[in-house]
């Protein structure tokens, strides 16, 4: 790929040393097989070099421990895409962590890691081809929780959101969105430390041999080089020929690495675990290296074999290890995993050519994935034809042999797809295009693990519930579907429990759209988003501790939530309405009495306001599932005595805290004025009264000022006449008005619209009254002030403005043609009206 | 080290020479050491042809008449690569190239310098305009001729299209949305069968095109949706769409080294220094953004501000303080002109680099006294233009 005049690569590098060092370990007795994962030109050299050599036991880099899974990964009802899923939970909090790592310092804090297998994982072509030839495949690499550190978490907190462990693993980020073709971008944030597997491809980029390498060759990612010298498999003829090339640029790699990064990123730890199990294993079995096979991380090749430091012992705790499906999407770079494979089906495409040993894998892969591109193009409108694909695989195939290339690697394609098939800007014109080849190159296909495996019994129940509700569909697809329930429809409403279950064991298959509180929903139907995830699986085996079935699991959850919240009326009303919408009648009648006990307990004005919006939300529900509504009443009830007698406090509230404060306010004006129940107005008006006398914040005496004209306990030019007064008061307390102006519009606008000509006088009066600066410091809050207002409210006032200096009302212009002499000679005359107006204003 | 034309036979007559002429020994140079095989009329092959437009690391020799010179492959093109790649790739296939881009984004420039390097020629061009018609892209007469003696091969006057086939070299159609499609419409033929029919002429009734022909055209992106092509035509072309430069620093360098040359060509001895044009670039590209780089937005303007209307401002600001300074370009030149560029047909874009000059050129020049330098020069010079 070099041009006349370039120059070429040294990287600083001693090259004779690093061929002698690779020399050795490939003399070595021990035959070490340097990978890449995913790669299937690895895949198919490692399957030529065990069926050649027939070792007895075959080493694999994966969790040591976890060897007993081989069995199922082999099993031939396994397919992949799937993982080895690996979840530490430090029960004793050995590490410290628990608060730091968990929601709360008495949740243990969980750790779960992923090793995803592709058909062509370098890693699960050695299983099978061990057990084929009868020889023992064991792991060799150091469980990930040994190398949990935790001052890494020192400046991390704990997030549900961003930080859950479940939200990790090695690469799952699962906050995405599929559209309706499936297509899928995810968050790829960094994963929780301790839950990230160290990849050594990492060292390879910043390695000083590969940055020289890359910008001499011209070489654009490390996947554009990785294919160019190895994928394409054009130098190799023999595996040995593969192993030796590997070895040496691995070699070249290491020896140029950064030594701070192997100290860094466990490296050196994994690798002493690696060398002291190699020898344990060969031990154990009486066996001589030469009959053994190592297979792993080509940087692995060049480990420290005389390292005196003995390997980490990992920390006491629960580890449980299972097999999981898996999908493309979620070893994509797309979904943020570490070790990603950039095009999972077009690789597969490449493995499943080099299989039939086609004499050009790469050729035939390229003409099957750029159909599959176009198909799906033309599917999306796109005007390609077969002339297209023909142009494309001509082009990338010129493209190629520019690059210094034999042959098109995908790189080629998608510079050629780009030029044959869009016709102007990729992101704009060519958006469709793009989706495609991201579809096409991805694929969706999910995994499946053989039933041998067994499963928990939460498990269990969940895929029989599955079935008997006839959800299965969602299983086994990697895209979002959307599912409307109606409540009075039997199926339905047993829907609506499981779906509410799941969501209350964070089983991250199920979303209601509208968030938690269903906004969007009525009370007989419910929109929910479903969407599998390979972390489904990995979520229900993390809950078999709190049940056996999804209903006992979410009981004891919901009863351990309560348990936290027990002083917190909100939080528990909201689980009553949790165990409603469960369905778990048992469990409402116990919580109501825990509800009545947090009720009665909890002075905080705003935790009662939510209590009630729950419980008024539940009464509705109360007629529609059937449940005694008396029961609910009182709790409202009292809820909302208890809310009113807070307001009081209401008066001192800090800024930070008004504008939450003035929404549970009107939740409590319009559970007054609207609601089904029958609450006391007279405590909830003479309670705002006083806190109105009692507040000396501007802000809070417009709201409750507001909220009184609402109850009409006050009239619309009463609060006027205050506005007015600020304008007679000296300018300290004159700039005030603005605040509560915006205070009053915060809560209140119809009653402010009935009383809107004496409030325009007041605050006309206001502004000509205030002096220029002091206009400056009010001017902003009043702004606010209207800017609460809907856009119709503030045409309404503005028309009172104009009507007030003279201006006709917005009707008599309305009733003019658009376009008459008649309307052009009246607009005339209102600008020049308006201009005149405008004079007399002096600043 | 040789240089190229400048160093060679010159026409002190010429304003502009084509690439061809002014980047003779460079071209020269890769021919001597080019290893590949070019395709059938090609001067050079495709990957010499790279190395032209995107230079090399080191000079190659060049040898001439027996006496060896070194030649330095200077960068023409700045920008991804690919994008170059993709372009000569297209130009050795079946299909014409369409480059398309904002005004400014250097399609013309990239298009001269392909034609250059691949057919040693860039001249045969095509201007589109509303008013372009289909004789231009074809073939028109000698009228007194064919009315004395008959339509005669000799009494044609042929296109640079048709010379461009005859002779198997690139054709070059600048700005083809300009045309109106009924005359885009005639490329059709001549990019699909490669030929050219001549019905006035019925024993030479048939143009046929040479190995090499090929078209290259470009586009303003911001004519899109004018005279955009027929479907037909699109299927043709494959388009190369060439981005905005994407970082300063790059910016930085196509605007250093073109005004230079700029300013050698026009033998002006003006000198701007390096932070000058990083300030010129900075502004434009955070007034293109709407955004600085550390996160405060402003309105964006409605004018492209391309890197080379950045280039336009450094030479015109080099020319006044040639002529009417003392010939080192200032921060307050660099304001002065700077409005011109921005402020064209909408009236509001001088709102925005009020707004500009007040929430980032004045903060920074709390700090800075260049950007004080630069904000009290250009709020004077936009003072003036309200």
């Amino acid at each position: 790929m070099t041009a006349p005049g370039d120059q070429q690569p040294d990287g600083g590098l001693d090259i004779e040393r690093v061929r002698a060092e690779a020399d050795r370990v490939l003399a070595e007795p021990l035959y070490w097989f340097p990978v890449r994962h995913h790669s299937p030109m690895v895949a198919r050299h490692l399957r030529a070099a065990i069926r050649a050599r027939k070792p007895k036991l075959v080493l694999i880099e994966g969790p040591a421990g976890a060897t007993e899974m081989i069995r199922h990964i082999v099993d031939t009802k396994t397919k992949p895409p799937i993982a080895l899923y690996a979840s530490y939970r430090d029960d004793g909090n050995i590490l410290g962590l628990a608060g730091k790592a968990s929601a709360a310092p008495d949740i243990p804090p969980r750790f779960p890691v992923w090793y995803p297998l592709l058909g062509y994982s370098p890693e699960y072509v050695a299983m099978k081809e061990a057990v084929a030839i009868g020889a023992e495949a064991v792991f060799i690499d150091l469980p990930n929780h040994a190398l949990i550190d935790p001052a890494d978490w020192e400046h991390t907190a704990f997030d549900d959101e961003d930080n859950d462990p479940d939200d990790d693993g090695d690469h799952d980020d699962i906050d995405d969105d599929a559209d309706d073709d499936g297509d899928e971008v995810a968050d790829a944030s960094e994963p929780a430390p301790g839950t990230a597997v160290p990849s050594w491809e990492a060292a390879v980029v910043e390695s000083s041999f590969y940055q020289t390498l890359a910008r001499v060759a011209g070489y654009r990612s490390w996947d554009e080089a990785w294919d160019s010298l190895f994928e394409i498999g054009h130098r190799h003829g023999t595996y040995d020929e593969f192993r030796r090339d590997m070895a040496y640029f691995c070699a070249a790699v290491r020896a140029t690495s950064n030594p701070a990064r192997l100290a860094r990123d466990g490296t050196l730890p994994r690798e002493r675990h690696m060398l002291a199990t190699i020898k344990a294993e060969l031990a154990k079995r009486g066996l001589a290296p030469e009959q053994a096979m190592v297979v792993c991380g080509g940087f692995h090749l060049f480990l420290d074999r005389a390292d005196p430091e003995p390997p980490p012992t990992p920390p006491a705790g629960t580890w449980l290890t299972t097999v999981v499906p898996y999908s493309y999407f979620r070893v994509s770079e797309l979904s943020g995993y570490g070790a990603a494979n950039r095009a999972p089906r077009f690789y597969q495409a490449v493995w499943e050519h080099l299989d039939d040993k086609d004499e050009e894998p790469w050729i035939a892969a390229m003409v099957e994935h750029v159909v599959s591109v176009l198909a799906r193009g033309r599917k999306d409108g796109e005007m390609l034809s077969s002339a297209d694909a023909i142009s494309v695989t001509q082009h990338a195939r010129m493209l190629a042999v520019l690059r210094g290339r034999p042959m098109p690697i995908l790189d080629d394609i998608r510079d050629a797809l780009i030029s044959c098939c869009c016709k102007g800007r990729p992101d704009e014109e060519g958006r469709h295009l793009l989706l495609a080849m991201t579809g096409a190159e991805i694929g969706n296909a999910i995994g499946r693990v053989t039933p041998a495996l067994g499963k928990l019994p939460i498990v269990h129940d969940f895929y029989a519930q599955l079935d008997t509700l006839e959800l299965g569909d969602v299983m086994g697809r990697d895209k979002r579907m959307t599912l409307t329930l109606d409540l009075r429809e039997d199926q339905d409403s047993k829907r609506s429990a499981f779906l509410h279950r799941l969501a209350k064991l964070d089983i991250s298959l199920a979303q209601r759209e509208g968030g938690a509180t269903g906004d969007g929903s009525t009370l007989f139907r419910e929109k929910w988003q479903l969407l599998w995830s390979p972390k489904t699986e990995a979520q229900l085996i993390d809950k078999n501790l709190y049940g056996d079935t999804i209903e006992s699991a979410a009981i004891a959850q919901l009863e351990e939530d309560v348990a936290k919240e027990q002083r917190h009326a909100g939080a528990t009303c909201q689980r009553l309405l949790d165990a409603v919408s469960m369905q778990l009648p048992h469990l409402v009648q116990r919580l109501e009495a825990a509800a009545g006990a947090a009720i009665d307990e909890d002075r905080h004005f705003a935790s009662q306001c939510e209590a009630l919006v729950h419980l008024l939300v539940l009464d509705r529900l109360a007629i529609q599932r059937d449940l005694g509504r008396d029961a609910i009443e009182k709790l409202a009830s009292r809820s909302y005595a208890r809310a009113c007698l807070a307001i009081t406090d209401l008066g001192a509230v800090p800024i930070e805290q008004q504008e939450l404060t003035i929404a549970h306010l009107k939740s409590l004006a319009e559970a007054v004025l609207g609601g089904d129940l029958e609450l006391d107005r007279t405590l909830f008006a003479d309670q705002v009264k006083q806190a109105a006398i009692s507040t000396e914040i501007p802000f809070m005496q417009g709201a409750f000022a507001g909220i009184l004209t609402e109850l009409r306990e006050i009239d619309p030019n009463d609060l006027a006449a205050r506005v007015a007064a600020f304008a007679r008061s000296q300018p300290a307390k004159m700039v005030l008005a603005g605040e509560f102006l915006d205070g009053a519009f915060a809560v209140s606008k119809t009653s402010m619209l009935l009383g809107a000509e004496a409030l325009i006088g007041a605050i006309d009066q206001l502004l000509r009254a205030a002096p220029w600066d002091d206009f400056m410091v009010l001017l902003p809050k009043v702004r606010h002030a209207f800017e609460r207002l809907h856009e119709r409210q503030r045409l309404a006032f503005a028309d009172r403005v104009a009507a007030r200096y003279g201006l006709a009302d917005a009707e008599q212009i309305a009733e003019l043609p658009a376009t008459s002499t008649e309307a052009g000679a009246y607009l005339a005359t209102i600008d020049a009206r308006v201009a005149a107006i405008m004079k007399e204003w002096t600043f | 080290m040789a240089k190229d034309s400048k160093d060679t036979d010159t026409d002190a007559g010429i304003l502009r020479e084509p690439a061809e002429l002014q980047f003779r020994a460079q071209l020269d140079a890769l021919k001597q050491h080019d290893a590949d095989t070019p395709p059938s009329a090609w001067k050079l092959s495709p990957r010499s042809v790279l190395a032209y437009i995107t230079g090399t690391a080191k000079p190659l020799d060049l040898t001439i008449n027996g006496k060896k010179t070194q030649v330095a492959i200077t960068r023409k093109f700045f920008g991804d690569d690919t994008i170059v790649e993709r372009a000569i790739v297209t130009l050795a296939s079946e299909r014409a190239l369409l480059l398309v881009g904002e005004p400014g984004t250097g399609k013309s420039w990239l298009s001269e310098h392909l034609a250059a390097a691949i057919s040693g020629c860039s001249t045969l061009t095509i201007q589109g305009t509303a008013g372009t018609t289909e004789d231009q892209i074809k073939y028109s007469w000698n009228v007194a001729r064919v009315i004395a003696e008959g339509p005669k091969p000799e009494n044609m006057i042929p296109s640079p299209t048709m010379i461009a086939m005859k002779t198997g070299a690139l054709l070059r159609f600048e700005e083809i949305t300009r045309c109106v499609p009924d005359v885009q419409d005639a490329l059709v033929s001549i990019l699909s069968d490669k030929n050219m029919v001549v019905p006035e002429l019925p024993d030479a009734n048939m143009v046929f095109a040479r190995p090499g022909f090929n078209v290259i055209a470009t586009a303003n992106s911001r004519d899109q949706g004018v005279n955009e092509l027929s479907a037909a035509l699109k299927r043709r072309f494959n388009y190369v769409h060439i981005p905005i430069v994407a970082d300063q620093k790059t910016e930085i360098a196509i605007v250093r080294d073109r005004s230079k040359e700029l300013l050698e060509r026009y033998k002006i001895p003006a000198k701007i220094e390096e932070p000058v044009i990083a300030m010129l670039a900075t502004v434009f590209r955070e007034m293109r953004a709407g955004t600085t780089a550390d996160g405060i937005s402003f309105q964006k303007v409605s004018t492209t501000l391309s890197t080379a209307e950045a280039i336009g401002v450094a030479l015109d600001s080099a020319i006044r303080a040639r002529y009417f300074g003392n010939g080192a370009v200032s921060i307050e030149e660099i304001a002065r002109n700077l409005v011109g560029s921005v402020v064209k047909e909408d009236l509001d874009d001088l709102k925005v680099l009020k707004e500009y000059l007040a929430v980032v050129a004045k903060k920074r020049g709390a700090k800075d006294a260049s950007w004080k330098t630069f904000h009290d020069a250009a709020l004077k010079a936009v003072t003036s233009a309200s």
